[in-house]
């Protein structure tokens, strides 16, 4: 009974699967060819560029169309989500593996409101949010919000009482950007609801504040304080934390009144998850075989840790089916001496290292 | 003979003052809360690394930029280039950056700007960056106004500079950053142009310098400036403040002068406090709007300055003609006071060659900073230290002197119960209301120190409510600023020499004090001496008594 319902979700998951995400911008578009010969033909292209990419979503396609730079932005954004999932499930099972010519860059793993699509979910809301706020200081997007923190009622322009930190708009545009797509009314558009505001806020909790005293004679009588963005990396690694830490929750609907939906824990003993804790609604997928079909590539080939007993491990990794150890001949760069700007001088170290491959 | 109008005014007249006055203190504090906005707004921006294609690099016409016509070559500092070298790489800067899409400019309200910058460096376990090491600028400012063409930008000023680098990492891995203190590049005391530019490089021109810095992948450029709002309303306080002042000042020189006696030493201080008031209210902040004067700055601090030496001399001097133990016949002078004043003329001086060296050379070098050499982060530190300790010793005198004051005043009042029981009620009251003066500077010295923590504790804005929103930090400095201007004006009104003696007086209604008239007159030892309260006459009735 058990293997039927788990048949039928796959077929219903796949039938879903035609619409990507917008993080697909991250895999190579057939189109970008056009979209790199000359900043001119991307000006006149970017209008066309939004429209054709199919797994936007009106609202977002609109978005996309705002500015000229947006694409490259929301490009960017993708890519550095994919890059820093990546880099955080390094020593996973499932090592964010992207599929090429697909409909969704991840294949279809993340059909499964899985703890890993709660993590994707929030690194790519965290890093659209990200990029953005960098574009706007870097002044290439215009389109930059300016709602000062002052009250209404003083005039807003700028030189009256400044602009909010580039971060709000990022926020902002994220918000706006990726919850688009995601529908309040279905148990899975509320999980990925509250995964993207995780993600927005993670970003906004890493921030760094710095301050600077410019009073009489240099002293803190007058002190002025802003907050720096913080590195992708950073935020990536909080949210990584929080997928360990990630809820299972299920979707209550509260009859009184108007329909309530909430998430809460799926037993009543853990704790409630609050609004920057990752929540997910079924358990992950079997990451240790192939599946063609939802582009779990396996663990089949991949290098373990043999000394690890965390999930790099090779007991862990290689979903006890035992690894292979081979002796291989190792380049690696040492003794490198950097030279400002651009050149990093180094040698070449060659060392013979074992290496256990996943059976 | 003479009191001074605090002592002849009946109790409902000076509630009637004291609650106009702070009712205009909480106007001040209020019009600062919900008109203005904050005092200083920031920017974060990016620097966009471009490329420099030009073979003369010295070339101070050739600019950097990535908005508008002419924008730069681009580069991506995260991949190696072979083909580059230090030289062709600027990080640009190109401020303000556009809201809204609009292109904002900067707008002569907005007064100064000052530029800190901020590296973020990639970790790379071959190549460590050292705790301390010292980074080497190159930066070029240049200028633009509205309506030139854009790619016209005009050579502000350029500097060679040296600052520390302060980093450290919590995760020692690749792809981190380092965590890099904020390096203060440079301080505009005027915003006179529209749109700036700041072009960076990192020279390498003997084999240690900028070498030990690491991999920069990033770097930052927050520009601080006041803003517009801000100024406005403080320029309107101002402008309402000065006439204000100069007015009272008039009022109180004029009834000196009607006296037959020359002015006394406290008088002649509250003149001269109330003339610094006036120097720090004169609102020349005006003439930025259609000149460019850098040197606003510098003047500020030295205004602020003399208003702060003037006020404590006369807090010490103050308490020294309360203290009671003067000869009468001796006409009482600042010379008297050497010793005392001393510490505030130190600290003053001190702060005051601090000062420029730090903005006073700034004014040629936007750029140079007193803290990047050892002699000057000592020299500095010399300065600073002692108008510190200048400072505490004058606190430490003027309490000592305070504290005199009180026993002085307690000692007399034990003899109290001796007199007629008229004159008993007056010297009571002349007592109440030394000590109500004294309450209000505590009050006030108090209000500014909690008002100061508070804003240093609070996380910039308040809420206390959710539709009031008051800007805290505005309201401090506004509710401050207003409350010295208010404590000096109040000074000026009750301690200008009463007319009482006249038959004539406004405040004939005041029965009490026509009694007290006649009850002072036949005193001998008040006649023609120079007294200006008549605490003093006081206590040396008391004697007599």
């Amino acid at each position: 009974m058990k293997l039927f319902w788990k048949v039928v979700c796959t077929l219903l998951l796949l039938a879903q699967a035609v619409m990507g995400n917008w993080w697909n911008l991250a895999a190579p578009p057939p189109q970008t060819q056009v979209g790199n010969t000359s900043l001119e033909t991307f000006t006149t292209l970017h209008k066309e560029n939004c429209h054709r990419l199919e797994f936007l979503v009106e609202r977002q396609k609109q978005l996309c169309m705002l500015s000229d730079t947006m694409i490259k932005v929301l490009q960017t954004g993708a890519l550095q989500a994919v890059e820093e999932c990546q880099y955080q499930f390094r020593h996973s099972r499932w090592n964010c593996s992207t599929v090429e010519n697909a409909t969704d860059i991840f294949g279809g793993v993340l059909k499964f409101k899985s703890r890993e699509s709660a993590f994707v979910h929030a690194l790519s809301a965290a890093a659209l949010a990200h990029a953005v706020a960098r574009a706007c200081s870097r002044g290439e997007l215009n389109e930059c919000s300016c709602d000062s923190r002052v009250r209404k009622r003083t005039p807003r322009h700028w030189q009256w009482g400044g602009c909010s930190e580039d971060i709000r708009y990022g926020e902002m545009f994220s918000k706006d950007f990726s919850d688009s797509k995601e529908d309040k009314n279905t148990d899975e558009g509320l999980v990925n609801l509250h995964n993207n505001e995780a993600g927005r806020r993670a970003v906004r909790g890493r921030m760094q504040r710095v301050c600077k005293c410019h009073g009489m004679s240099g002293s803190c009588s007058v002190r002025v304080c802003w907050r720096r963005l913080p590195q992708l990396r950073m935020v990536g690694d909080a949210l990584s934390t929080r997928y360990e830490g990630a809820s299972h929750v299920k979707v209550v609907e509260r009859k009184r009144g108007k329909n309530i939906r909430k998430l809460r824990p799926m037993h009543m003993d853990m704790k409630k998850p609050n609004k920057t804790d990752l929540v997910y609604l079924e358990d992950s997928p079997d990451y240790c075989e192939p599946n063609d079909e939802l582009g779990i590539l396996g663990t089949r080939g991949r290098t373990c840790n043999r000394t690890s007993a965390g999930l790099d491990g090779c007991r862990l990794l290689c979903c006890g089916r035992g690894y292979q150890t081979r002796v291989r001949d190792h380049e690696e760069k040492c003794r490198c001496r950097f030279v400002w700007c651009c050149k990093v001088h180094c040698e070449i170290c060659r060392f013979k290292r074992d290496h256990h491959v996943c059976n | 003979m003479t009191g001074t109008i605090i002592e002849n005014l009946s109790g409902r007249k000076l509630a009637i003052l004291v609650s106009f006055l702070l009712f205009c203190q909480v106007t001040c504090f209020l019009i600062g809360g919900l008109v203005a906005p904050m005092p200083a707004n920031t920017q974060n921006i990016l620097g966009t690394v471009c490329r420099d294609m030009s073979i003369v690099k010295n070339d101070t016409t050739k600019w950097y930029y990535n908005r508008g016509k002419g924008s730069c070559k681009t580069v991506d500092l995260g991949e190696t280039h072979h083909d580059l070298s230090e030289t062709d790489i600027v990080f640009a800067f190109q401020m303000p950056v556009p809201r809204e899409s609009k292109i904002l400019d900067y707008s002569r309200w907005q007064q100064n700007l000052i530029g800190v910058l901020q590296v973020d460096i990639k970790y790379h376990s071959q190549i460590e960056v050292q705790p301390r090491s010292t980074i080497t600028i190159d930066a070029r400012l240049a200028y633009r106004n509205k309506g030139d063409p854009e790619d016209q930008w005009k050579l502000y000023t350029q500097s060679v500079e040296k600052r520390h680098l302060d980093c450290d990492i919590d995760v020692k891995s690749e792809e981190y950053l380092y965590n890099c203190s904020a390096i203060p590049l440079f301080e505009l005391g005027s915003l006179f142009h529209d749109y700036y530019l700041l072009n960076v490089r990192l020279p390498v021109e003997t084999p240690t310098m900028n070498s030990h810095i690491g991999h920069i992948q990033d770097m930052w450029l927050t520009v601080i400036n006041q803003n517009g709002g801000f100024t406005k309303v403080w320029l309107s306080l101002k402008t309402v403040f000065f006439p204000c002042i100069i007015g009272i000042l008039v009022w109180f020189w004029r009834r000196i002068h009607m006296l037959q006696r020359k002015p006394v030493l406290l008088e002649k201080m509250l003149l001269a406090l109330g003339l610094a008031l006036c120097l720090l209210n004169m609102p020349i902040e005006y003439l930025t709007l259609h000149f460019d004067l850098p040197f606003m700055l510098l003047l500020g601090d030295i205004r602020q300055g003399l208003f702060y030496a003037t006020l404590f001399s006369f807090w010490l001097i103050f308490a020294g003609e309360h203290m009671l133990i003067q000869d009468a016949s001796a006409q009482s002078s600042v010379k008297q006071y050497w010793r005392h004043l001393s510490a505030v003329a130190m600290g003053c001086i001190s702060l005051f060659i601090f000062d420029m060296c730090e903005r006073g050379v700034q004014l040629r070098n936007p750029f140079y900073s007193i803290w990047v050499t050892d002699i000057g982060t000592n020299l500095a530190l010399t300065f600073i230290i002692l108008a510190g300790i200048s400072t505490g010793v004058y606190f430490l005198f003027l309490c000592y002197m305070i504290w005199q004051v009180f026993i002085n005043i307690s000692h007399k009042r034990q003899s109290l119960p001796t007199m007629c029981s008229v004159r008993r009620l007056h010297y009571e009251g002349i007592i109440y209301r030394f000590k109500f003066l004294m309450l209000a500077t505590l009050l006030c010295a108090a209000l500014t120190v909690i008002g100061f923590i508070l804003g240093q504790v609070a996380e910039g804005q308040w809420k206390w409510d959710e539709n009031i929103e008051l800007e805290y930090t505005s309201a401090f400095f506004t509710g401050v600023y207003g409350m010295w201007n208010i404590y000096i004006f109040a000074l000026l009104v009750l301690y200008a020499p009463s007319h009482k003696r006249w038959p004539v007086v406004e405040n004939t209604s005041d029965t009490q004090n026509l009694s007290e008239e006649m009850e002072f007159s036949p005193l001998p030892s008040e006649r023609g001496s120079s007294e200006i309260s008549s605490l003093t006459s006081f206590i040396r009735k008391t004697t007599i008594d």
